[in-house]
């Protein structure tokens, strides 16, 4: 019994990072906005997940949550799935060239890739005829790299229940 | 040097085109995949505007459900909100009261001298039963696009362009539709601009969004005499919307004309959208 009960408690981490992803592109809440800084959730999930458990989040399921992201927002199909692919893209990378995962490690790795990230936006949504707010872009950048740590230690903890 | 070019290599096609454990794509078949979907939307053919709309539709009813929770939470934040604020509301309320039962006593007069002078030259009187109502079932601003989803589409007769108001005062234009849901693109977003007309100077100007609170009047005449407080209305100009629909108030702050607007774009759960348009395509 109490076997059967830690074999669910794992699935159910094991799957919660990809609930989570469909539940913050469906919400809209990908992007969280006070108004005085913005948060790119999205971006954070992905790049920690494909370093450090990519066998828990899948690219299709990424792919298939930048096309909800865009639905939701009501951007060109193709343009989120595009820059956050990119994101797992360079974590993908990351993850082949580093020995030793550290979170100062992860956190200065998270700065190219958020540039490759946000650059690979920009020239979607401007080849797509959308006006972009540099200034917000740049800010939002800036807020999601700060907030890397946080969103890295409650994801660790949430690594801490799976089986692996 | 050669070598480490090589590790490099090898790491991005590693990264890129191997699919790792339990992974069923390589990423570099979803990117290919990607720059697909966005190139097939800047086509205009009806089996994939068909497809866009169906699958919009599909998930604007997923998001719809998976935002009850949040839904719920801010609810009753309002509600708890309303609660601590109820003895300041009613003040207002009533000082509110007593404004609106004079100036409805002045409208009725200056309706029933509209309709005359209208008569005066032979103005046909519009009627306002071609606005069809519609509730707001997505809200989530993007931040790229000031905008929220409504729940009638191709199934009412909703068209693009069509525009679209908080009780009578405009709040944004249709920009895109599909069957059962349509997309309203609010007066603050950054790829706004509405053809306004102030009163009482009846200075023409484009009313442009920024992805703030307030859009600003551009284009308008180089020695112009808009004031703090004129009204700013649609113009009518170009045949996009009827004129005559208000917008808001000027408010002129450091040496910009921005226009406050009379609808709070945040509490809207019910618009009108101005079926018009459609009626003089047909």
């Amino acid at each position: 019994m109490a076997n059967t009960l830690k074999q669910i408690q794992y699935k159910f981490f094991d799957i919660l990072p990809l609930i989570f992803l469909f539940f913050i592109a469906l919400s809209g809440n990908s992007i969280i906005d006070t108004g005085i800084f913005s948060v790119n959730i999205h971006y954070i999930l992905i790049y920690f997940f494909v370093l450090r458990r990519p066998e828990n989040l899948g690219y299709g399921y990424i792919f298939l949550s930048g096309i909800i992201s865009d639905v939701v927002f009501g951007l060109p199909l193709g343009v989120s799935a595009l820059s956050l692919l990119m994101v797992a893209a360079v974590a993908a990378y990351v993850r082949v060239v580093t020995v030793r995962i550290t979170l100062v490690n992860d956190w200065i790795s998270f700065i190219p890739t958020l540039l490759f990230a946000n650059f690979i936006y920009f020239i979607s949504l401007y080849f797509s005829n959308f006006s972009v707010d540099y200034v917000y872009l740049f800010k939002n950048a800036i807020f999601t790299f700060a907030f890397y740590p946080i969103l890295w230690g409650m994801f660790s903890l949430i690594m801490n229940f799976t089986k692996s | 040097m050669d070598t480490s070019r090589e590790d490099v290599g090898i790491a991005i096609r590693s990264a890129f085109l191997k699919r790792g454990t339990q992974q069923r794509f390589s990423l570099f078949v979803l990117v290919i995949l990607s720059i697909l979907f966005i190139f097939l939307e800047t086509i205009d053919s009806k089996p994939l505007n068909l497809l866009r709309s169906f699958v919009k539709d599909v998930v604007y009813r997923s998001a719809v459900v998976v935002s009850i929770p949040f839904e719920g939470i801010s609810n009753f934040a309002g509600f708890f909100d309303e609660h601590i604020n109820l003895h300041s509301n009613y003040k207002q309320l009533i000082e509110e009261n007593k404004k609106l039962q004079d100036s409805l006593l002045e409208e009725s007069f200056l309706q029933l001298e509209n309709s005359q002078l209208r008569k005066l030259i032979d103005e046909q009187v519009k009627s306002s039963s071609n606005l069809v109502s519609a509730r707001v079932i997505i809200d989530k601003q993007s931040p790229y696009l000031n905008s929220f989803v409504i729940n009638i589409g191709n199934n009412k007769n909703i068209k693009n362009g069509m525009s679209v108001l908080d009780g009578k005062n405009f709040i944004g234009r249709i920009v895109d539709v599909n069957y059962f849901s349509s997309r309203v693109l609010l007066v603050t977003d950054l790829n706004s601009k509405i053809p306004a007309i102030s009163n009482p100077k009846g200075i023409h100007a484009i009313l442009s969004g920024h992805g703030t609170k307030e859009p600003t009047l551009d284009y308008l005449p180089k020695n112009h005499s808009i004031e703090d407080g004129d009204l700013i209305f649609t113009s009518g100009r170009e045949g996009i919307f009827s004129p005559g629909i208000p917008i808001g108030k000027v408010k002129i702050f450091e040496d910009k004309i921005k226009v406050k607007l009379f609808s709070d774009l945040t509490q809207i759960t019910f618009v009108n959208v101005n079926l018009s348009k459609a009626e003089k395509e047909e």
